[in-house]
Protein backbone atom coordinates (compact mmCIF):
# COMPACT_ATOMS: atom_id res chain seq x y z
CA UNK A 1 0.00 0.00 0.00
CA UNK A 2 1.16 3.48 -0.76
CA UNK A 3 1.32 4.72 2.79
CA UNK A 4 2.98 7.98 1.87
CA UNK A 5 1.13 10.53 -0.12
CA UNK A 6 3.43 10.95 -3.09
CA UNK A 7 1.87 8.51 -5.52
CA UNK A 8 -0.35 10.39 -7.96
CA UNK A 9 -1.57 7.34 -9.90
CA UNK A 10 -5.25 7.11 -10.58
CA UNK A 11 -5.17 3.34 -10.48
CA UNK A 12 -3.60 1.62 -7.55
CA UNK A 13 -2.38 -1.77 -6.54
CA UNK A 14 -1.99 -2.62 -2.93
CA UNK A 15 -1.10 -5.54 -0.75
CA UNK A 16 -2.23 -6.36 2.72
CA UNK A 17 -2.40 -3.49 5.11
CA UNK A 18 0.62 -1.62 6.27
CA UNK A 19 -1.30 1.28 7.75
CA UNK A 20 -1.23 -0.06 11.26
CA UNK A 21 -0.54 2.15 14.21
CA UNK A 22 2.55 1.71 16.32
CA UNK A 23 0.38 0.50 19.17
CA UNK A 24 -1.13 -2.18 17.00
CA UNK A 25 2.30 -3.22 15.83
CA UNK A 26 3.53 -3.46 19.38
CA UNK A 27 0.52 -5.54 20.29
CA UNK A 28 1.14 -7.88 17.38
CA UNK A 29 4.80 -8.15 18.26
CA UNK A 30 3.84 -9.24 21.70
CA UNK A 31 1.11 -11.51 20.43
CA UNK A 32 3.02 -14.15 18.57
CA UNK A 33 5.90 -15.50 16.54
CA UNK A 34 6.92 -13.58 13.46
CA UNK A 35 8.98 -16.23 11.72
CA UNK A 36 6.12 -17.45 9.49
CA UNK A 37 4.91 -13.98 8.66
CA UNK A 38 3.79 -13.45 5.07
CA UNK A 39 5.23 -10.52 3.15
CA UNK A 40 3.34 -7.34 3.77
CA UNK A 41 1.58 -8.67 6.86
CA UNK A 42 1.47 -6.85 10.17
CA UNK A 43 3.66 -9.57 11.68
CA UNK A 44 6.26 -9.08 8.96
CA UNK A 45 6.20 -5.35 9.55
CA UNK A 46 6.56 -5.87 13.25
CA UNK A 47 9.55 -8.14 12.65
CA UNK A 48 11.10 -5.55 10.33
CA UNK A 49 10.55 -2.89 12.95
CA UNK A 50 12.08 -5.05 15.66
CA UNK A 51 15.08 -5.72 13.43
CA UNK A 52 15.55 -2.00 12.92
CA UNK A 53 14.83 -2.19 9.19
CA UNK A 54 13.93 1.19 7.69
CA UNK A 55 10.54 1.70 6.10
CA UNK A 56 10.99 2.09 2.36
CA UNK A 57 7.70 3.06 0.67
CA UNK A 58 7.29 1.89 -2.90
CA UNK A 59 4.49 1.61 -5.44
CA UNK A 60 3.73 -2.08 -5.56
CA UNK A 61 3.22 -4.35 -8.53
CA UNK A 62 0.71 -7.14 -8.61
CA UNK A 63 1.94 -10.66 -9.28
CA UNK A 64 1.59 -11.96 -12.83
CA UNK A 65 -2.08 -12.60 -13.54
CA UNK A 66 -3.30 -16.18 -13.50
CA UNK A 67 -6.61 -17.93 -14.09
CA UNK A 68 -7.78 -16.89 -10.62
CA UNK A 69 -7.38 -13.19 -11.28
CA UNK A 70 -10.91 -11.80 -11.02
CA UNK A 71 -12.12 -8.35 -11.97
CA UNK A 72 -15.27 -7.06 -10.32
CA UNK A 73 -16.82 -4.02 -11.97
CA UNK A 74 -18.98 -1.65 -9.95
CA UNK A 75 -21.14 0.68 -12.08
CA UNK A 76 -22.22 2.26 -8.76
CA UNK A 77 -25.90 2.32 -9.66
CA UNK A 78 -25.38 4.59 -12.72
CA UNK A 79 -22.94 7.01 -11.05
CA UNK A 80 -20.78 9.18 -13.32
CA UNK A 81 -17.58 7.55 -12.05
CA UNK A 82 -17.29 3.78 -11.63
CA UNK A 83 -14.62 1.42 -10.34
CA UNK A 84 -13.09 -1.99 -10.94
CA UNK A 85 -11.67 -4.16 -8.16
CA UNK A 86 -8.79 -6.43 -9.07
CA UNK A 87 -8.92 -9.54 -6.93
CA UNK A 88 -6.71 -12.55 -6.43
CA UNK A 89 -9.12 -15.47 -6.10
CA UNK A 90 -6.52 -17.71 -4.45
CA UNK A 91 -5.98 -15.41 -1.49
CA UNK A 92 -9.34 -13.60 -1.71
CA UNK A 93 -7.55 -10.27 -1.51
CA UNK A 94 -7.99 -7.04 -3.38
CA UNK A 95 -4.81 -6.41 -5.35
CA UNK A 96 -5.85 -3.03 -6.60
CA UNK A 97 -8.50 -0.83 -8.09
CA UNK A 98 -9.01 1.01 -11.36
CA UNK A 99 -11.26 3.99 -11.95
CA UNK A 100 -13.50 4.30 -14.95
CA UNK A 101 -16.22 6.58 -16.19
CA UNK A 102 -19.97 6.40 -16.75
CA UNK A 103 -21.25 2.89 -17.48
CA UNK A 104 -17.83 1.53 -18.44
CA UNK A 105 -17.48 -1.77 -20.20
CA UNK A 106 -14.72 -3.85 -18.60
CA UNK A 107 -12.50 -6.04 -20.75
CA UNK A 108 -9.61 -8.37 -19.96
CA UNK A 109 -7.12 -9.86 -22.41
CA UNK A 110 -7.40 -13.61 -22.90
CA UNK A 111 -3.76 -14.00 -21.85
CA UNK A 112 -4.28 -11.71 -18.85
CA UNK A 113 -1.66 -9.25 -20.08
CA UNK A 114 -3.92 -6.22 -19.87
CA UNK A 115 -7.34 -5.18 -18.75
CA UNK A 116 -9.30 -2.01 -19.28
CA UNK A 117 -12.55 -0.32 -20.05
CA UNK A 118 -14.49 1.37 -22.78
CA UNK A 119 -15.26 4.59 -20.96
CA UNK A 120 -17.33 7.73 -21.05
CA UNK A 121 -16.42 10.94 -19.21
CA UNK A 122 -17.79 14.47 -19.26
CA UNK A 123 -15.93 17.77 -18.85
CA UNK A 124 -18.12 18.74 -15.87
CA UNK A 125 -18.52 15.39 -14.07
CA UNK A 126 -21.94 14.46 -15.45
CA UNK A 127 -22.52 17.19 -18.06
CA UNK A 128 -20.54 19.27 -20.54
CA UNK A 129 -18.46 17.83 -23.35
CA UNK A 130 -18.69 14.07 -23.61
CA UNK A 131 -15.63 11.99 -24.42
CA UNK A 132 -15.77 8.27 -25.16
CA UNK A 133 -12.49 6.37 -25.12
CA UNK A 134 -10.92 2.98 -24.61
CA UNK A 135 -8.33 2.71 -21.87
CA UNK A 136 -6.05 -0.29 -21.52
CA UNK A 137 -4.17 -0.87 -18.29
CA UNK A 138 -1.16 -2.99 -17.48
CA UNK A 139 -2.29 -5.99 -15.44
CA UNK A 140 0.62 -5.72 -12.97
CA UNK A 141 0.88 -1.96 -12.46
CA UNK A 142 -2.58 -0.70 -13.52
CA UNK A 143 -0.75 2.01 -15.44
CA UNK A 144 -2.42 3.12 -18.69
CA UNK A 145 -0.82 1.54 -21.76
CA UNK A 146 -3.28 2.91 -24.31
CA UNK A 147 -5.88 5.67 -24.43
CA UNK A 148 -7.85 5.64 -27.66
CA UNK A 149 -10.56 8.22 -28.27
CA UNK A 150 -13.80 7.16 -29.98
CA UNK A 151 -15.15 9.90 -32.28
CA UNK A 152 -18.73 11.24 -31.99
CA UNK A 153 -19.52 9.65 -28.60
CA UNK A 154 -20.69 6.34 -30.10
CA UNK A 155 -20.90 4.18 -26.95
CA UNK A 156 -24.20 2.62 -25.93
CA UNK A 157 -24.85 3.76 -22.35
CA UNK A 158 -26.61 0.84 -20.70
CA UNK A 159 -26.46 -1.28 -17.56
CA UNK A 160 -23.24 -3.24 -18.06
CA UNK A 161 -23.63 -6.16 -20.45
CA UNK A 162 -20.22 -7.79 -20.85
CA UNK A 163 -20.76 -8.78 -24.48
CA UNK A 164 -21.57 -5.24 -25.63
CA UNK A 165 -17.80 -4.70 -25.79
CA UNK A 166 -15.50 -7.54 -26.78
CA UNK A 167 -11.93 -8.36 -27.72
CA UNK A 168 -10.99 -10.51 -30.69
CA UNK A 169 -9.13 -13.74 -29.74
CA UNK A 170 -5.72 -12.19 -30.55
CA UNK A 171 -6.50 -9.23 -28.24
CA UNK A 172 -5.59 -6.83 -31.04
CA UNK A 173 -9.05 -5.47 -31.81
CA UNK A 174 -11.82 -4.19 -29.57
CA UNK A 175 -15.40 -4.16 -30.82
CA UNK A 176 -18.10 -2.09 -29.16
CA UNK A 177 -21.81 -1.65 -29.78
CA UNK A 178 -23.59 1.54 -30.83
CA UNK A 179 -27.36 1.67 -30.35
CA UNK A 180 -28.25 5.16 -31.54
CA UNK A 181 -28.70 6.71 -34.09
CA UNK A 182 -28.43 3.32 -35.75
CA UNK A 183 -27.14 -0.10 -34.75
CA UNK A 184 -23.44 -0.35 -35.48
CA UNK A 185 -20.28 -1.96 -34.18
CA UNK A 186 -17.17 0.15 -33.66
CA UNK A 187 -13.80 -1.34 -34.51
CA UNK A 188 -10.84 -0.19 -32.41
CA UNK A 189 -7.34 -1.17 -33.48
CA UNK A 190 -5.63 -1.81 -30.15
CA UNK A 191 -2.36 -2.84 -31.76
CA UNK A 192 -2.21 0.42 -33.76
CA UNK A 193 -3.79 2.34 -30.85
CA UNK A 194 -6.43 3.98 -33.03
CA UNK A 195 -10.14 3.96 -33.75
CA UNK A 196 -10.72 2.22 -37.06
CA UNK A 197 -14.36 2.49 -38.20
CA UNK A 198 -18.02 1.85 -37.52
CA UNK A 199 -19.70 -1.12 -39.16
CA UNK A 200 -23.40 -0.59 -39.78
CA UNK A 201 -25.44 -3.63 -38.83
CA UNK A 202 -29.15 -4.52 -38.86
CA UNK A 203 -31.16 -4.40 -35.63
CA UNK A 204 -28.94 -6.87 -33.80
CA UNK A 205 -27.34 -6.73 -30.35
CA UNK A 206 -24.26 -8.05 -28.50
CA UNK A 207 -20.90 -8.99 -30.01
CA UNK A 208 -19.40 -12.48 -29.88
CA UNK A 209 -16.06 -12.62 -31.71
CA UNK A 210 -15.45 -16.10 -33.13
CA UNK A 211 -12.18 -15.24 -34.88
CA UNK A 212 -9.97 -12.20 -35.32
CA UNK A 213 -12.14 -10.91 -38.18
CA UNK A 214 -15.54 -12.51 -37.52
CA UNK A 215 -18.17 -11.90 -34.90
CA UNK A 216 -21.77 -12.88 -34.28
CA UNK A 217 -24.71 -10.83 -32.99
CA UNK A 218 -28.23 -11.66 -31.87
CA UNK A 219 -30.97 -10.02 -33.89
CA UNK A 220 -34.42 -8.77 -33.03
CA UNK A 221 -36.05 -11.38 -35.27
CA UNK A 222 -34.49 -14.25 -33.26
CA UNK A 223 -31.65 -15.06 -35.66
CA UNK A 224 -27.91 -14.60 -35.27
CA UNK A 225 -25.95 -12.32 -37.59
CA UNK A 226 -22.50 -13.31 -38.78
CA UNK A 227 -20.31 -10.29 -39.52
CA UNK A 228 -17.04 -10.68 -41.43
CA UNK A 229 -15.06 -7.52 -40.73
CA UNK A 230 -13.07 -7.61 -43.99
CA UNK A 231 -9.54 -6.25 -44.27
CA UNK A 232 -10.53 -3.93 -47.13
CA UNK A 233 -13.03 -2.09 -44.96
CA UNK A 234 -15.96 -3.83 -46.61
CA UNK A 235 -17.82 -5.91 -44.09
CA UNK A 236 -20.17 -8.72 -45.00
CA UNK A 237 -23.15 -9.89 -43.00
CA UNK A 238 -25.22 -13.06 -43.12
CA UNK A 239 -28.21 -14.08 -41.02
CA UNK A 240 -28.72 -17.57 -39.58
CA UNK A 241 -32.02 -19.32 -39.14
CA UNK A 242 -34.35 -18.02 -36.42
CA UNK A 243 -33.47 -20.14 -33.40
CA UNK A 244 -35.97 -19.04 -30.78
CA UNK A 245 -39.60 -18.04 -30.71
CA UNK A 246 -40.77 -14.47 -30.20
CA UNK A 247 -42.06 -15.27 -26.69
CA UNK A 248 -38.80 -16.94 -25.61
CA UNK A 249 -36.98 -14.03 -24.01
CA UNK A 250 -33.23 -14.58 -23.95
CA UNK A 251 -31.40 -12.77 -21.15
CA UNK A 252 -28.99 -9.83 -21.53
CA UNK A 253 -26.10 -11.74 -19.98
CA UNK A 254 -25.35 -14.87 -21.98
CA UNK A 255 -22.10 -16.73 -21.31
CA UNK A 256 -19.65 -16.98 -24.17
CA UNK A 257 -16.38 -18.87 -24.34
CA UNK A 258 -14.27 -17.42 -27.18
CA UNK A 259 -11.79 -20.30 -26.84
CA UNK A 260 -14.28 -22.92 -27.99
CA UNK A 261 -16.87 -20.64 -29.52
CA UNK A 262 -19.65 -21.77 -27.21
CA UNK A 263 -22.52 -19.40 -26.66
CA UNK A 264 -24.78 -20.34 -23.74
CA UNK A 265 -28.00 -18.36 -23.72
CA UNK A 266 -30.78 -18.95 -21.16
CA UNK A 267 -34.33 -17.63 -21.39
CA UNK A 268 -36.45 -16.19 -18.58
CA UNK A 269 -37.83 -19.68 -17.90
CA UNK A 270 -34.48 -21.52 -17.86
CA UNK A 271 -34.51 -22.96 -21.35
CA UNK A 272 -30.87 -22.80 -22.42
CA UNK A 273 -29.92 -22.33 -26.07
CA UNK A 274 -26.38 -23.29 -27.01
CA UNK A 275 -24.60 -22.33 -30.21
CA UNK A 276 -21.21 -23.56 -31.35
CA UNK A 277 -19.48 -20.76 -33.28
CA UNK A 278 -16.05 -22.44 -33.45
CA UNK A 279 -16.30 -23.23 -37.18
CA UNK A 280 -17.20 -19.58 -37.96
CA UNK A 281 -20.70 -20.81 -38.74
CA UNK A 282 -23.47 -21.06 -36.15
CA UNK A 283 -24.23 -24.65 -35.19
CA UNK A 284 -27.30 -24.78 -32.96
CA UNK A 285 -27.05 -27.47 -30.29
CA UNK A 286 -30.14 -29.07 -28.74
CA UNK A 287 -31.73 -26.74 -26.18
CA UNK A 288 -31.67 -27.71 -22.50
CA UNK A 289 -34.31 -27.15 -19.85
CA UNK A 290 -32.74 -26.16 -16.51
CA UNK A 291 -35.97 -26.76 -14.62
CA UNK A 292 -38.61 -29.48 -14.75
CA UNK A 293 -42.22 -28.59 -15.47
CA UNK A 294 -43.00 -29.23 -11.78
CA UNK A 295 -40.25 -26.83 -10.70
CA UNK A 296 -41.46 -24.17 -13.13
CA UNK A 297 -44.95 -24.55 -11.69
CA UNK A 298 -43.41 -24.01 -8.26
CA UNK A 299 -41.95 -20.71 -9.46
CA UNK A 300 -38.37 -21.77 -10.18
CA UNK A 301 -36.69 -19.57 -12.76
CA UNK A 302 -33.30 -17.98 -13.44
CA UNK A 303 -32.70 -14.50 -12.07
CA UNK A 304 -30.03 -11.91 -11.36
CA UNK A 305 -27.55 -9.98 -13.50
CA UNK A 306 -24.86 -12.32 -14.85
CA UNK A 307 -27.09 -15.34 -14.39
CA UNK A 308 -24.99 -17.88 -16.23
CA UNK A 309 -21.36 -18.99 -16.42
CA UNK A 310 -19.75 -21.69 -18.55
CA UNK A 311 -16.64 -23.75 -17.77
CA UNK A 312 -14.98 -24.77 -21.01
CA UNK A 313 -12.84 -27.74 -19.91
CA UNK A 314 -15.59 -29.55 -18.05
CA UNK A 315 -18.33 -28.34 -20.45
CA UNK A 316 -20.48 -27.26 -17.51
CA UNK A 317 -23.10 -24.57 -17.16
CA UNK A 318 -23.68 -22.69 -13.89
CA UNK A 319 -27.08 -21.03 -13.66
CA UNK A 320 -28.45 -18.82 -10.88
CA UNK A 321 -32.02 -19.74 -9.99
CA UNK A 322 -34.64 -19.29 -7.33
CA UNK A 323 -38.37 -19.31 -6.77
CA UNK A 324 -39.65 -15.96 -7.95
CA UNK A 325 -42.68 -14.15 -9.24
CA UNK A 326 -42.89 -13.53 -12.96
CA UNK A 327 -41.07 -10.34 -14.05
CA UNK A 328 -38.66 -10.62 -11.11
CA UNK A 329 -35.90 -11.83 -13.41
CA UNK A 330 -33.40 -9.20 -12.24
CA UNK A 331 -33.81 -10.05 -8.54
CA UNK A 332 -30.94 -12.06 -7.00
CA UNK A 333 -30.97 -15.83 -6.56
CA UNK A 334 -30.00 -18.01 -3.61
CA UNK A 335 -29.23 -21.17 -5.56
CA UNK A 336 -26.89 -22.27 -8.30
CA UNK A 337 -27.66 -25.09 -10.70
CA UNK A 338 -24.72 -27.00 -12.18
CA UNK A 339 -25.65 -28.54 -15.52
CA UNK A 340 -23.76 -30.78 -17.92
CA UNK A 341 -23.83 -28.80 -21.16
CA UNK A 342 -23.76 -31.87 -23.39
CA UNK A 343 -26.49 -33.99 -21.81
CA UNK A 344 -28.43 -31.21 -20.12
CA UNK A 345 -28.37 -33.27 -16.92
CA UNK A 346 -28.38 -31.39 -13.62
CA UNK A 347 -25.23 -32.34 -11.71
CA UNK A 348 -25.90 -30.43 -8.51
CA UNK A 349 -27.84 -27.66 -6.87
CA UNK A 350 -25.76 -25.45 -4.61
CA UNK A 351 -27.41 -23.45 -1.87
CA UNK A 352 -25.39 -20.23 -1.92
CA UNK A 353 -26.92 -18.88 1.31
CA UNK A 354 -26.55 -15.32 0.01
CA UNK A 355 -28.56 -13.15 -2.37
CA UNK A 356 -26.41 -13.54 -5.48
CA UNK A 357 -26.72 -11.35 -8.57
CA UNK A 358 -23.81 -12.49 -10.73
CA UNK A 359 -21.88 -15.67 -11.23
CA UNK A 360 -18.50 -16.33 -12.82
CA UNK A 361 -16.07 -19.23 -12.99
CA UNK A 362 -12.29 -19.45 -13.37
CA UNK A 363 -11.24 -21.50 -16.39
CA UNK A 364 -8.53 -23.63 -14.76
CA UNK A 365 -8.82 -27.39 -14.25
CA UNK A 366 -10.23 -27.13 -10.72
CA UNK A 367 -12.22 -23.96 -11.08
CA UNK A 368 -13.31 -21.47 -8.48
CA UNK A 369 -16.86 -20.29 -8.61
CA UNK A 370 -17.44 -16.56 -8.09
CA UNK A 371 -20.77 -15.43 -6.70
CA UNK A 372 -21.26 -11.68 -6.43
CA UNK A 373 -23.86 -10.00 -4.27
CA UNK A 374 -24.67 -6.46 -5.39
CA UNK A 375 -26.66 -5.81 -2.21
CA UNK A 376 -23.96 -7.13 0.15
CA UNK A 377 -21.20 -5.71 -2.10
CA UNK A 378 -19.34 -8.95 -1.55
CA UNK A 379 -17.73 -11.56 -3.78
CA UNK A 380 -18.17 -15.07 -2.38
CA UNK A 381 -15.77 -17.72 -3.63
CA UNK A 382 -17.07 -21.30 -3.80
CA UNK A 383 -15.71 -24.71 -4.67
CA UNK A 384 -18.20 -25.78 -7.33
CA UNK A 385 -17.43 -29.47 -6.75
CA UNK A 386 -18.43 -29.48 -3.08
CA UNK A 387 -20.65 -26.41 -3.15
CA UNK A 388 -18.71 -25.10 -0.15
CA UNK A 389 -18.05 -21.39 0.36
CA UNK A 390 -14.26 -21.03 0.64
CA UNK A 391 -13.73 -17.31 1.15
CA UNK A 392 -15.15 -13.90 0.42
CA UNK A 393 -14.11 -10.34 -0.38
CA UNK A 394 -16.28 -7.52 0.94
CA UNK A 395 -16.56 -3.73 0.59
CA UNK A 396 -16.61 -3.90 -3.20
CA UNK A 397 -17.89 -0.42 -3.91
CA UNK A 398 -21.52 0.65 -4.11
CA UNK A 399 -23.24 -1.80 -6.44
CA UNK A 400 -20.81 -4.33 -7.94
CA UNK A 401 -22.40 -6.27 -10.80
CA UNK A 402 -19.93 -7.70 -13.28
CA UNK A 403 -17.36 -10.49 -12.90
CA UNK A 404 -14.64 -10.83 -15.54
CA UNK A 405 -11.97 -13.54 -15.73
CA UNK A 406 -9.66 -14.64 -18.52
CA UNK A 407 -9.47 -18.08 -20.06
CA UNK A 408 -5.69 -18.45 -20.25
CA UNK B 1 -56.16 31.84 -21.13
CA UNK B 2 -56.82 33.32 -24.57
CA UNK B 3 -53.84 35.58 -24.19
CA UNK B 4 -51.69 32.57 -23.41
CA UNK B 5 -52.98 30.66 -26.43
CA UNK B 6 -52.34 33.66 -28.66
CA UNK B 7 -48.83 34.02 -27.31
CA UNK B 8 -48.17 30.35 -27.96
CA UNK B 9 -49.45 30.67 -31.52
CA UNK B 10 -47.25 33.67 -32.17
CA UNK B 11 -44.27 31.79 -30.79
CA UNK B 12 -45.06 28.84 -33.04
CA UNK B 13 -45.43 31.11 -36.05
CA UNK B 14 -42.15 32.87 -35.45
CA UNK B 15 -40.43 29.50 -34.90
CA UNK B 16 -41.95 28.30 -38.17
CA UNK B 17 -40.73 31.37 -39.99
CA UNK B 18 -37.26 30.87 -38.60
CA UNK B 19 -37.22 27.24 -39.74
CA UNK B 20 -38.64 28.06 -43.16
CA UNK B 21 -35.20 28.94 -44.40
CA UNK B 22 -34.11 25.32 -43.88
CA UNK B 23 -34.89 22.23 -45.89
CA UNK B 24 -37.11 20.86 -43.14
CA UNK B 25 -39.89 22.97 -41.68
CA UNK B 26 -42.02 21.79 -38.80
CA UNK B 27 -45.60 22.84 -39.45
CA UNK B 28 -48.14 23.12 -36.63
CA UNK B 29 -50.81 20.87 -38.10
CA UNK B 30 -51.25 18.63 -41.11
CA UNK B 31 -51.54 20.94 -44.14
CA UNK B 32 -54.02 20.13 -46.90
CA UNK B 33 -52.65 17.49 -49.25
CA UNK B 34 -50.01 16.32 -46.82
CA UNK B 35 -48.80 12.73 -47.22
CA UNK B 36 -49.83 10.42 -44.35
CA UNK B 37 -47.46 7.98 -42.64
CA UNK B 38 -49.03 5.87 -39.94
CA UNK B 39 -46.94 4.41 -37.11
CA UNK B 40 -48.03 0.99 -35.83
CA UNK B 41 -46.52 -2.23 -34.49
CA UNK B 42 -43.04 -0.71 -34.11
CA UNK B 43 -42.97 0.33 -37.76
CA UNK B 44 -43.47 3.28 -40.05
CA UNK B 45 -46.25 1.73 -42.10
CA UNK B 46 -45.04 3.45 -45.29
CA UNK B 47 -41.29 3.42 -44.80
CA UNK B 48 -40.64 5.29 -48.06
CA UNK B 49 -42.77 8.13 -49.41
CA UNK B 50 -42.21 10.36 -52.45
CA UNK B 51 -43.40 13.96 -52.41
CA UNK B 52 -42.90 17.19 -54.32
CA UNK B 53 -40.72 19.94 -52.86
CA UNK B 54 -42.81 22.30 -50.76
CA UNK B 55 -45.31 19.66 -49.66
CA UNK B 56 -45.56 18.01 -46.26
CA UNK B 57 -45.63 14.63 -44.54
CA UNK B 58 -47.77 13.98 -41.47
CA UNK B 59 -46.97 11.13 -39.13
CA UNK B 60 -49.67 9.70 -36.88
CA UNK B 61 -48.86 7.29 -34.07
CA UNK B 62 -51.67 4.75 -33.86
CA UNK B 63 -50.42 2.70 -30.90
CA UNK B 64 -49.97 3.22 -27.16
CA UNK B 65 -46.18 2.95 -27.35
CA UNK B 66 -44.73 6.45 -27.93
CA UNK B 67 -42.74 7.03 -31.13
CA UNK B 68 -41.19 10.01 -32.88
CA UNK B 69 -39.52 11.07 -36.09
CA UNK B 70 -35.83 11.92 -35.86
CA UNK B 71 -33.69 13.28 -38.71
CA UNK B 72 -29.96 13.05 -37.99
CA UNK B 73 -27.41 15.22 -39.81
CA UNK B 74 -26.04 13.54 -42.94
CA UNK B 75 -27.11 13.19 -46.54
CA UNK B 76 -29.75 15.81 -47.34
CA UNK B 77 -30.23 16.66 -43.65
CA UNK B 78 -27.94 19.52 -42.67
CA UNK B 79 -29.47 20.23 -39.28
CA UNK B 80 -30.74 17.68 -36.76
CA UNK B 81 -34.49 17.55 -36.26
CA UNK B 82 -35.70 15.44 -33.35
CA UNK B 83 -39.49 15.42 -33.30
CA UNK B 84 -41.47 15.17 -30.06
CA UNK B 85 -42.60 11.77 -28.80
CA UNK B 86 -46.09 11.11 -30.14
CA UNK B 87 -48.62 9.34 -27.97
CA UNK B 88 -51.52 7.44 -29.43
CA UNK B 89 -53.32 9.45 -32.17
CA UNK B 90 -50.96 12.42 -31.95
CA UNK B 91 -49.51 13.78 -35.18
CA UNK B 92 -46.36 15.55 -36.36
CA UNK B 93 -45.96 17.33 -39.70
CA UNK B 94 -42.87 18.42 -41.60
CA UNK B 95 -42.79 20.43 -44.82
CA UNK B 96 -39.89 19.56 -47.14
CA UNK B 97 -38.64 22.60 -49.05
CA UNK B 98 -35.63 21.18 -50.86
CA UNK B 99 -35.37 18.11 -53.10
CA UNK B 100 -33.34 15.24 -51.70
CA UNK B 101 -33.59 12.01 -49.72
CA UNK B 102 -34.30 12.39 -46.03
CA UNK B 103 -33.66 9.33 -43.81
CA UNK B 104 -35.15 9.23 -40.37
CA UNK B 105 -35.51 6.94 -37.35
CA UNK B 106 -37.48 6.76 -34.12
CA UNK B 107 -35.14 7.94 -31.33
CA UNK B 108 -35.74 5.17 -28.75
CA UNK B 109 -36.31 2.51 -31.46
CA UNK B 110 -33.47 3.07 -33.95
CA UNK B 111 -34.43 -0.09 -35.84
CA UNK B 112 -37.56 1.82 -36.96
CA UNK B 113 -36.40 3.52 -40.14
CA UNK B 114 -38.09 5.60 -42.79
CA UNK B 115 -37.29 7.75 -45.78
CA UNK B 116 -38.84 10.75 -47.50
CA UNK B 117 -37.79 11.30 -51.11
CA UNK B 118 -38.45 14.90 -52.16
CA UNK B 119 -38.53 15.56 -55.89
Amino acid sequence: MMTHAYAPLRHAFRYGSSALSAAALAALMAAGPVAAAEPGSAAKQAADLAAGKADDPVVLKAPAPNARRVYVYDPKHFAAISQSFIIDGDTARVLGTADSGFMGNPIVASDGSFFGHANTVFSRIARGKRTDYVELLDSRTADPIADIELPNAPRFLVGTYPWMTALTPNNKTLLFYQFSPQPAVGVVDLAGKKFDRMIEVPDCYHIFPSSNDTFFMHCRDGSLLKVSIGADGKSQTKRTEIFHKENEYVINHPAYSPKNGRLVWPTYTGKIFQVDLSSQEAKFLPAIEAFTEAEKNDGWAPGGWQQVAYHRDSDRIFLLGDQRAASKHKAPSRFLFVIDAKSGKRLSKIELKHEIDSVGVSQDAKPQLYALSTGARTLFIFDPETGKEMSSVNQLGAGPQVITTSDM
Amino acid sequence: MRVLVLAATLAALSAGAALAAGALEVVPEAPAGSTEVKIAKMKFATPEVRIKAGSAVTWTNTEALPHNVHFKPGGSVDKELEGPMLRSNQTFSVQFNTPGTYDYICTPHPFMKGKVVVE
